[in-house]
């Protein structure tokens, strides 16, 4: 197939997996019953609850409420959320860069040490520190993220004191203005040094926390991506007309081990999101994971909906991104849905 | 991307009597054990499984509910190797061995019920997929594609969530999600059975197509789908403990991820164990059925060794 009519394809379906995940929120937002219960008080007689139905919708067929609803989200209107007594789409903005600013900054630390160790280990196949490190991968891919974290605040924070918990120290905090709501992109732009650094000493454990098990993953694809390339043909001719194995490795194999590794950073990232939640979680980070823990423990419908839809469309265009450079990448790839 | 899982893994089909499958299965194990991390990881299985198994005659269960944490309020907040708390107990006195030994029982059956039944409903949608082709086949993987969209555990959660914290809607929310994996990888599997010679031959003796589905077509098409069914044993596990961290089970369950919870709040003084021996039961839960399920898909099917 070609990549253009792959890619149709792709879009084509695109429009379906929305409709599809919308119906799947809003049912979810429907099991438990009317939403009509959060506007409620005891003082309330029949006929003004029957008036709040009547004025928010919800006294209307469900098909009904479900287009009233999308149509609100298609406009930018995605409800009320209880937890932070605000509208979602105006606490959103901030939630959504702590959330940004810890998630690439677990990704620099995963994509970093995951191809590292798996060139490392990928050039020394069968020996020590290729089993060491298959143990580490391993270990990665069945570490409870949360779990990870509170062993890294125990040691860290509670014995040694090298690390704080939370975003930000409150002083300095109130030291600089935050227009972009990324306290390092914030400090640098003010000039702050020291704000900087203590925006980095926030992030250093939670990021690790959260890089882990997608290291783990980097590894092990980057390494049997690697064995996989030095066993191809090209390789043998390159050292066979006398190239230095250093140069084989950083000019031939690695660069096409590359490929298959590049797809699989991509796709650790939903891998990514849904580690945020617990880690914000332990650590104390304002961002929308732990907003969406509240919320479900609260049971605060519209920000649950605004949550998985915002995490749906997010992730499905990723894997869609993913996907195309992938093709782009490999031509060798056959391209099938 | 490419889907690796779609190779067919036995291009013979499974049949004959009683002796040549227990022959081909004893071999099959000799194998999958000769890896030592493997047979690692089973020792490992085999001793929680045990653990779970002998729960009520290693602790006194507690009453009315064994499931539920007892407590000694006599005994807060003991350091491990305290007598009687070996090793240690919560903030409300909980013994925290207990909760390990327990949490064992909660996870076995967690991960069972959970496996059974994502397994039978996804193999059964994967094969109506797979086997009928066409309109249904287009329908069934556009709803696989559907839920495939939402990230799992943020799927469960959402799910557990609107159905109420209780231990038994996160074995609910958690069924929901995973069986949809196994559609795809049975649907796969199946389109490229269908392909082979002894299909068409089975076709051409005048089998019905139910009988070439389940004699020829599935049995050859099953081995995937048991390698991911170990490795969720053990993620199914994880995803359960963290459900269940966040808050989503009753308060006071025998269950690891509640106890990491309940920990959680005293490591800053220090008391780090409430937290630590619980997580370090989910871990090694999850890394036994991973150690296991690699070692079994290296040799069902040595092609798709990593994912």
């Amino acid at each position: 197939m070609q990549i253009r009519d792959y890619l149709i394809r792709r879009l084509m379906i695109l429009p379906i997996l929305l409709i599809g995940v919308s119906l799947i929120v809003f049912t979810l937002s429907r099991v438990g019953g009317s939403p009509v219960g959060i506007y409620l008080s005891h003082e309330m007689t029949p006929d003004e609850v029957a008036e709040i139905e009547e004025r928010f919708g919800l006294d209307q067929p469900l098909p009904m409420q479900y287009l009233a609803w999308a149509g609100g989200v298609l406009r930018g209107d995605l409800g009320w959320s209880g937890v932070s007594v605000a509208p979602v789409t105006q606490v959103f903005p901030d939630k959504l860069a702590a959330t940004m600013e810890l998630s690439v900054a677990a990704a620099i630390v995963a994509v970093t040490l995951g191809i590292g160790l798996g060139t490392f280990a990928g050039a020394r196949r069968d020996r020590l520190p290729d089993h060491l490190t298959r143990i580490f991968s391993v270990s990665g891919a069945s570490m409870p993220v949360f779990w990870f974290g509170i062993l890294l605040l125990i040691v860290f924070w509670v014995y040694l004191g090298w690390f704080p918990t939370g975003r930000s120290d409150a002083t300095v905090y109130a030291s600089i203005a935050h227009p972009t709501g990324l306290y390092t992109v914030d400090s640098l732009m003010a000039g702050n040094l020291a704000a900087f650094w203590d925006a980095i000493w926030h992030l250093v454990l939670p990021a690790i926390t959260l890089g882990f098990g997608t290291t783990a993953i980097i590894t092990r694809m980057m390494r049997s991506s690697l064995v996989e390339e030095l066993g191809e043909d090209y390789v043998e001719a390159a050292r066979a007309k006398g190239l230095p194995e250093r140069l084989v490795m950083k000019r031939h194999a690695r660069r096409n081990a590359l490929i298959p590794t590049i797809t699989v950073i991509g796709l650790s990232f939903g891998f990514l999101l849904q580690g945020t939640v617990v880690v914000e979680i332990i650590f104390q980070w304002p961002g929308l994971g732990r907003w969406l823990a509240d919320a479900v423990l609260r049971g605060d419908q519209a920000t649950i909906m605004a949550y998985v839809l915002f995490t749906s469309v997010l992730f499905l265009t990723v894997n869609l991104v993913v996907d195309i450079v992938y093709a782009y990448l490999d031509r060798r790839v056959v391209l099938g849905a | 991307m490419t889907d690796v899982i779609d190779t067919p893994l036995t291009a013979t089909p499974v049949d004959g009597p009683v002796a040549v499958r227990v022959r081909r299965f004893l071999e099959l194990s000799r194998q999958v054990l000769r890896n030592k991390t493997t047979l690692a990881g089973l020792i490992v299985i085999i001793a929680m499984i045990s653990m779970a198994f002998l729960a009520p005659l290693l602790t006194t269960p507690n009453v009315p509910d064994p499931y539920q944490m007892p407590r000694d309020w006599a005994a807060l907040n003991q350091p491990p190797g305290t007598p009687g708390h070996i090793l240690g107990t919560t903030s409300d006195g909980g013994d925290v061995l207990y909760g390990v030994i327990w949490g064992s029982r909660v996870s076995l059956r967690l991960s069972v019920i959970v496996v059974s039944v994502t397994v039978t409903v996804g193999v059964i949608v994967g094969s109506l997929a797979g086997f009928l082709g066409g309109k249904i086949d287009e329908i069934l993987m556009r709803i696989v594609d559907v839920f495939l969209s939402i990230p799992e555990l943020i799927f469960a959660l959402a799910i557990a969530a609107v159905l109420g914290p209780s231990f038994g809607n996160i074995i609910l929310a958690l069924s929901m999600v995973f069986w949809v994996k196994y559609a795809r990888i049975i649907r796969g599997q199946i389109i490229h059975v269908k392909q082979n010679e002894y299909v068409d031959a089975a076709r051409v003796t005048g089998d019905s197509r139910f009988r070439i589905f389940a004699k020829d077509v599935l049995p050859n098409s099953i081995t995937p789908v048991m390698v991911q069914a170990t490795l969720d044993m053990g993620s199914i596990v994880l995803v359960g403990a963290t459900l269940s961290f966040i808050g989503l089970a009753e308060a006071g369950l025998a269950e690891w991820g509640v106890l990491v919870s309940k920990g959680q709040v005293g490591i800053s003084t220090g008391r780090w164990w409430a937290s630590t021996f619980p997580g370090l039961m989910i871990f090694l839960w999850a890394l036994a059925f991973n150690l296991v399920g690699d070692g079994l898909r290296d040799v069902l099917d040595p092609k798709t060794e990593s994912r």
